[in-house]
């Protein structure tokens, strides 16, 4: 028994050693989880038991809970104190909620009402499958940039500099074909002058004003 | 005006406060309302009418309205209008058309005078439920005003009994209490209609022998289908068969049924509920389309649909595509002599091509992959309709000139000139049958296979010579020919595959010598474009242009196909022997068969002038036209109605029509299960209609916020949604920012019966403003994905972040869809960035101040804002309106950032490439403005954005040379 607990102890430390690198690509599964049959759909993602406040520690700030409609149902007073637990640790704090009930109305209102109150993103998954999606999900992308959501722009020059130039309000694509056309390049628009710019057909005074002002304001107003 | 019109219009009267009325379909819904609007008076108030949907409604009612009393105009009141005209309008006791939409913002934004209000008039009673527009915007009007009367109106009977208790319900939304059926079987319409029946020709043409097969297989692919949809035991039996398979609302039935678990359906269970829908279409084309294009039709389902279906691999599609191949072409396998001479031929032919494609070296591979001696023939089994058609036309114009001269002046005098209406279902079928009738089948048919040849031909990149071997590239299963074997069970693989190969071959060489052929009369100036209407498709074969009347037209058919056989047979520039592929031997035989039939066509004989009217155009043809002989193509039930009120209308006329049905097809089934089905709707909703439960003084019971506690005991919701919202309302009165976009959906309307304050105003940020923290931006699913995709959810949520304490999605799925995104199966191994959970994810990771409600359904939305209302202060309207509206100095007012920051100077810069989430700010440190960013070196950008690879992305992005406009 010794020597059991002593290969214990040594996996432990070893694990200890690398923990940083362990942990760091791992989701950490607090204690409490243990059990849960939600735990054999993380595959994508390495997963470890350890310390930690809320259910899952998916990122460097950000956490989730899992909640069960029907227990919910059993124990309406859960989430909360769950919620209250985490305090204000966490950038991103996800309520992660099983449907596993038919009538859904009632539970779901209260579930949604406690989460939206005490500042966690609802998330609803009707199997574990899909629960342990999410949570891989959050993991893998934490650091991925938002070009998946910000939809399918064409990267060819033209679609580019139309993207850029039609964030200034009231410039459209005719605008930007002007202001290319005229000045030859995008950091001659950026640097034209008041005059020039006027001297544009179809862009009037204030879109003349909308476009220096984006370009000569500081990014950062002294007050 | 029918007599019957008259009884229901004074039937409706009857009833100042209004009335339901259902009517049969083709009894002229359009001449009922607008001989209803001629009774109307200014000096009642105005009468507005809600836009139906349907276009052509609309318009037929205002040319009924033209041609009976000029004076009386509808006006149209749309959102371009402003809104002192609309005011006038509204008070000016005229007739106006206007959309939901308009009407419920300005009466919540009190811009209409009630009391100068004197009737609503609604054309789509079907669509209607308790949480439409309209039902919202009679539960306001009534409760400002009882003595406003509400008309409802309906031709789709069927339609009123989908669903429980529809009509009733419908009823209760629109505080209606009178329901008028008038069915075609009433006896005042019957009597009316059968008094002066029009003369009816009966014609049963029979269909070919092939068309009977695939009829056939196709019920029974359907029937298996059935019986395998039966099995998975999530639907009601009793809808599915056979017959009601033929309906579009057959779909329908299934889906309503189905929806609610679609989640939980395998993925077998959803392919056959598409594949009934397929086989369906397949049988409506059988009789609808010619040969060719139904082949076409079916190579192109077995391309698109080849893995997924079930259907196409049940024993009977055998038969479909096997008969449908038949009825367009065949291949013999010609004698042995022939064979030779065959092989020769076609290899010669063959030798010919790959000079065309540049590669001379495969000569030899030709002949040897022709050994086996298949020939095409051209079968183009013309729609056994057609020549019936003919026939009637001839036998029509014959017994004209037979008649006594006299009588026929009398007649042409007081009716008109003779026209003969033929109608059909679709335009593209009017145009088909019309050209059959100008030009000959023949030469119809002859045209289609050639673009089905060519088409074939595209397929297989012979189009770009460069490709030197391409049928070696080609996938199996591509077209029709490939897939036909594998269900084949006798053949080996082998010989079937090398039958199959020579098929192609054939095929290919038809194509090409096409090909060829159309190369030549290209050169030729098409100088026939101007003579023919349609629209040509290619460069026709010249022809001797013959003049314009109608009888050289006639004629020309004639010469066209002489003209084009002859070049054929002789036009072509390569040497003789080079001339004798298959197909002008298919040719010539086919011309011997057909020798008759363009005899007579060609021939003295003379047909009347003809009009083509397409059913779906919507128009009031038979007014406009007033035809004395009418040949209906595809039975219609509405059209025949249509032609019995023409009839009633005008006695004087003795109307003749021609019905063509394939005898024993599905076509006829079809009519008469449509009657069948108009008269049970009926029947259904007269017993319906003795057991309602309407509230004898609806106006008084139910109106004022209780009017939501009636109104959702009325619509089975659940209980908290009553409980709760009967104990909010009598708190204090709640109320909700709306924008104005939002009031296509229902949820303003069911937040309005929950008794919450409902103010319209045009919001740049977010749908539904609930209080100065709370801003919610709503997303029924399938906006959901595509707002994903297009970016728009991205931005949108990224402008309530900055202006919002509490910025939320709201995520609504459908009360009679499933309550899922989507099933277990779906899910897959996998993340992927498709999925829409990788994106929500990414949208939680990014903003994760972003709150999400999941909402089962609108009144679930409505218990949930209400809610979450409680506790919170009341919104600002001025607040909510300038929120993200930049004021004229360019600062956006309450942006939390908008003190400090350039906004907008941010916004373009992390929109240029090489910009990213983690290196904006350093860049705005290390740089005032985007000017002096503009003249940066890239070394020095470099050190700003942390990388190289960044910098030199937007250097290069800056200093890039817009692309000249020449």
């Amino acid at each position: 028994s010794v020597s059991r607990s002593g290969a214990a102890a040594s996996s432990s430390s070893s694990q200890s050693g690398s923990q940083n690198s362990q942990t760091r690509n791992a989701i950490l599964v607090s204690h409490r989880q243990k059990g849960n049959p939600l735990l054999k759909h993380i595959r994508n993602v390495r997963w470890t038991f350890a310390e930690v406040v809320g259910d899952y520690l998916v990122g460097q700030s950000s956490c989730a809970l899992y909640l069960s409609l029907r227990y919910h149902l059993l124990h309406p007073d859960y989430l909360y104190y769950r919620i209250r637990e985490l305090q204000k640790n966490y950038k991103l704090r996800v309520v992660l909620c099983h449907i596993d009930v038919e009538d859904v109305a009632k539970p779901l209102l209260e579930v949604t009402k406690t989460a939206l109150l005490h500042d966690c993103t609802l998330l609803c998954a009707w199997s574990l499958e899909e629960c342990g999606r999410y949570l891989e999900t959050i993991k893998m992308y934490e650091n991925k940039p938002a070009d998946l959501i910000q939809g399918q722009m064409d990267t060819d020059y033209s679609s580019r500099l139309q993207h850029a130039l039609t964030s200034v309000r009231h410039v459209n694509k005719t605008d930007v074909v002007t202001l290319g056309s005229t000045f030859g390049s995008l950091s001659s628009v950026m640097d034209a002058s008041m005059e020039d710019l006027a001297r544009c057909p179809g862009i009037g005074e204030r879109k003349v004003k909308r476009l220096y002002d984006t370009f000569h304001e500081p990014f950062k107003r002294t007050v | 005006m029918v007599r019957f019109h008259e009884h229901v219009i004074t039937e409706l009267l009857d009833e100042p406060s209004g009335g339901l009325v259902i009517l049969s379909s083709g009894l002229s819904l359009s001449k009922l309302i607008s001989s209803l609007l001629l009774l109307h008076d200014p000096s009642q108030g105005s009468l507005l009418i809600l836009s139906p949907s349907s276009q052509s409604l609309k318009s037929q009612i205002s040319h009924h309205l033209q041609s009976s009393d000029g004076s009386h105009e509808i006006a149209e009141i749309t959102a371009e209008l402003p809104a002192h005209h609309r005011l006038s309008l509204y008070s000016s006791g005229q007739t106006c058309f206007i959309t939901a939409r308009i009407l419920i913002v300005d009466l919540l934004t009190n811009k209409i005078p009630i009391s100068s209000l004197a009737g609503l008039i609604l054309l789509n009673a079907h669509s209607l439920s308790e949480t439409s527009t309209e039902a919202f915007i009679v539960r306001i009007v009534k409760s400002m005003s009882r003595s406003v009367y509400v008309r409802a109106f309906t031709d789709r009977p069927h339609a009123m009994v989908a669903g429980f208790a529809k009509t009733e319900r419908i009823m209760k939304a629109l505080y209606i209490r009178k329901l008028h059926l008038w069915p075609r079987f009433q006896v005042y319409v019957s009597e009316e209609l059968e008094r002066n029946p029009p003369e009816v020709v009966d014609v049963r043409v029979p269909m070919s022998k092939y068309m009977v097969g695939i009829q056939k297989a196709i019920v029974e692919v359907m029937d298996a289908c059935l019986k395998e949809m039966r099995k998975t035991n999530k639907v009601d039996v009793e809808d599915l068969t056979v017959e009601n398979g033929l309906f579009k609302s057959f779909d329908e039935i299934v889906r309503r049924q189905l929806d609610p678990i679609w989640h939980t359906l395998g993925k077998k269970t959803k392919q056959l509920v598409s594949d009934l829908k397929t086989l369906r279409k397949l049988l409506d084309y059988l009789v609808r389309y010619d040969a060719v294009s139904y082949l076409k039709y079916l190579d192109t389902l077995r391309v698109s649909e080849s893995f997924r279906s079930v259907w196409i691999f049940a024993e009977s599609s055998y038969k479909i595509f096997d008969y449908a191949k038949k009825r367009v072409y065949r291949l013999a396998i010609s004698n042995h002599i022939n064979l030779k001479e065959q092989t020769n031929t076609s290899t010669a032919k063959r030798r010919k091509l790959r000079m065309d494609g540049h590669s001379k070296e495969e000569v030899a591979n030709g002949t040897s992959s022709l050994s086996g001696g298949v020939v095409l023939e051209e079968v183009l089994e013309e729609a056994p309709k057609w020549k019936v058609l003919r026939e009637i036309l001839e036998e029509i114009e014959e017994g004209r000139t037979k008649q006594p001269l006299a009588e026929d002046a009398v007649e042409s005098n007081k009716l008109d000139s003779g026209i003969v209406l033929v109608a059909c279902k679709d335009e593209r079928s009017c145009m088909q049958v019309e050209d059959c009738i100008t030009n000959g089948s023949l030469k119809v048919l002859r045209e289609e296979w050639q673009n089905y040849l060519l088409s074939k031909m595209d397929l297989r990149g012979f189009q770009t010579p460069q490709k030197k071997k391409p049928k070696q590239k080609e996938p199996r299963g591509i077209g029709l020919l490939d897939g036909v074997v594998p269900v084949k069970p006798a053949q080996s693989a082998e010989s079937a595959s090398s039958i199959n190969k020579q098929e192609h071959e054939a095929l290919l060489a038809a194509a090409l010598q096409i090909r060829s052929k159309a190369h030549i009369t290209d050169e030729i100036p098409p100088q026939v474009e101007n003579d023919r209407k349609r629209k040509g498709k290619g460069p026709k074969k010249k022809a001797p242009a013959n003049g314009q009347t109608s009888g050289s037209k006639i004629n020309e058919p004639e010469t066209l196909i002489v003209d084009k056989t002859n070049s054929e047979l002789t036009g072509f520039h390569q040497p003789g022997k080079l001339r004798g592929a298959p197909m002008p031997g298919a040719l010539r035989k086919h011309n011997g068969d057909h020798d008759d039939p363009e005899g007579l066509e060609g021939g003295a004989k003379k047909i009347p002038p003809l009009y083509f009217y397409a059913l779906e155009r919507n128009e009031p043809i038979l007014d406009m036209l007033k035809p004395s002989v009418i040949i209906v193509y595809h039975p219609d039930m509405t059209f025949v109605r249509e032609i019995e009120v023409f009839q009633a209308e005008n006695p004087s006329k003795r109307v003749k029509v021609y019905f063509l049905f394939y005898e024993a097809s599905t076509e006829v089934q079809k009519f008469e299960a449509s009657i069948r089905k108009e008269n049970g709707a009926f029947e259904s909703l007269i017993r319906q209609k003795s057991m309602m439960m309407i509230p004898v003084d609806q106006n008084g019971s139910c109106l004022g916020p209780n009017s939501s506690t009636e109104l959702e005991a009325s619509s089975s919701q659940n209980s908290i949604t009553r409980k709760a919202g009967g104990r909010k309302v009598a708190d204090k009165e709640m109320q909700v920012i709306v924008d104005m976009r939002e009031f296509m959906s229902s949820l303003p309307n069911v937040l309005h019966q929950k008794g919450m304050r409902i103010i319209p105003v045009t919001l740049e940020v977010g749908d539904y403003i609930l209080s100065p923290q709370i801003c919610v931006e709503r997303k029924s699913i399938s906006d959901l994905f595509m707002s994903f995709t297009s970016g728009r959810l991205y931005n949108q949520v990224d402008m309530m972040v900055r202006y919002y304490r509490i910025p939320v999605l709201l995520i609504e799925f459908s009360q009679d869809k499933s309550f899922s995104f989507q099933s277990v199966t779906d899910i897959g191994d996998d993340v992927t960035p498709n999925s829409v959970i990788s994106k929500l994810s990414l949208l939680a990771l990014h903003f994760p101040r972003l709150r999400i409600i999941w909402s089962r359904s609108l009144h679930a939305t409505a218990e949930i804002f209400a809610t979450l209302k409680a506790n919170q202060d009341e919104p600002g309207l001025d607040k909510a309106v300038r929120v993200g509206v930049p004021s004229e100095e360019g600062i956006v007012e309450s942006d939390v950032r908008a003190e400090n920051y350039n906004t907008s100077a941010v916004e373009f810069l992390r929109r240029l490439p090489g910009v990213n989430d983690s290196n904006y700010r350093s860049i705005m440190d290390g740089c005032k403005s985007l000017a002096e960013l503009a003249l940066l070196p890239a070394e020095k950008l470099a050190e700003l954005m942390g990388g190289q690879k960044a910098a030199r992305t937007l250097r290069d992005f800056l200093d890039a040379k817009y692309p000249t406009l020449l």
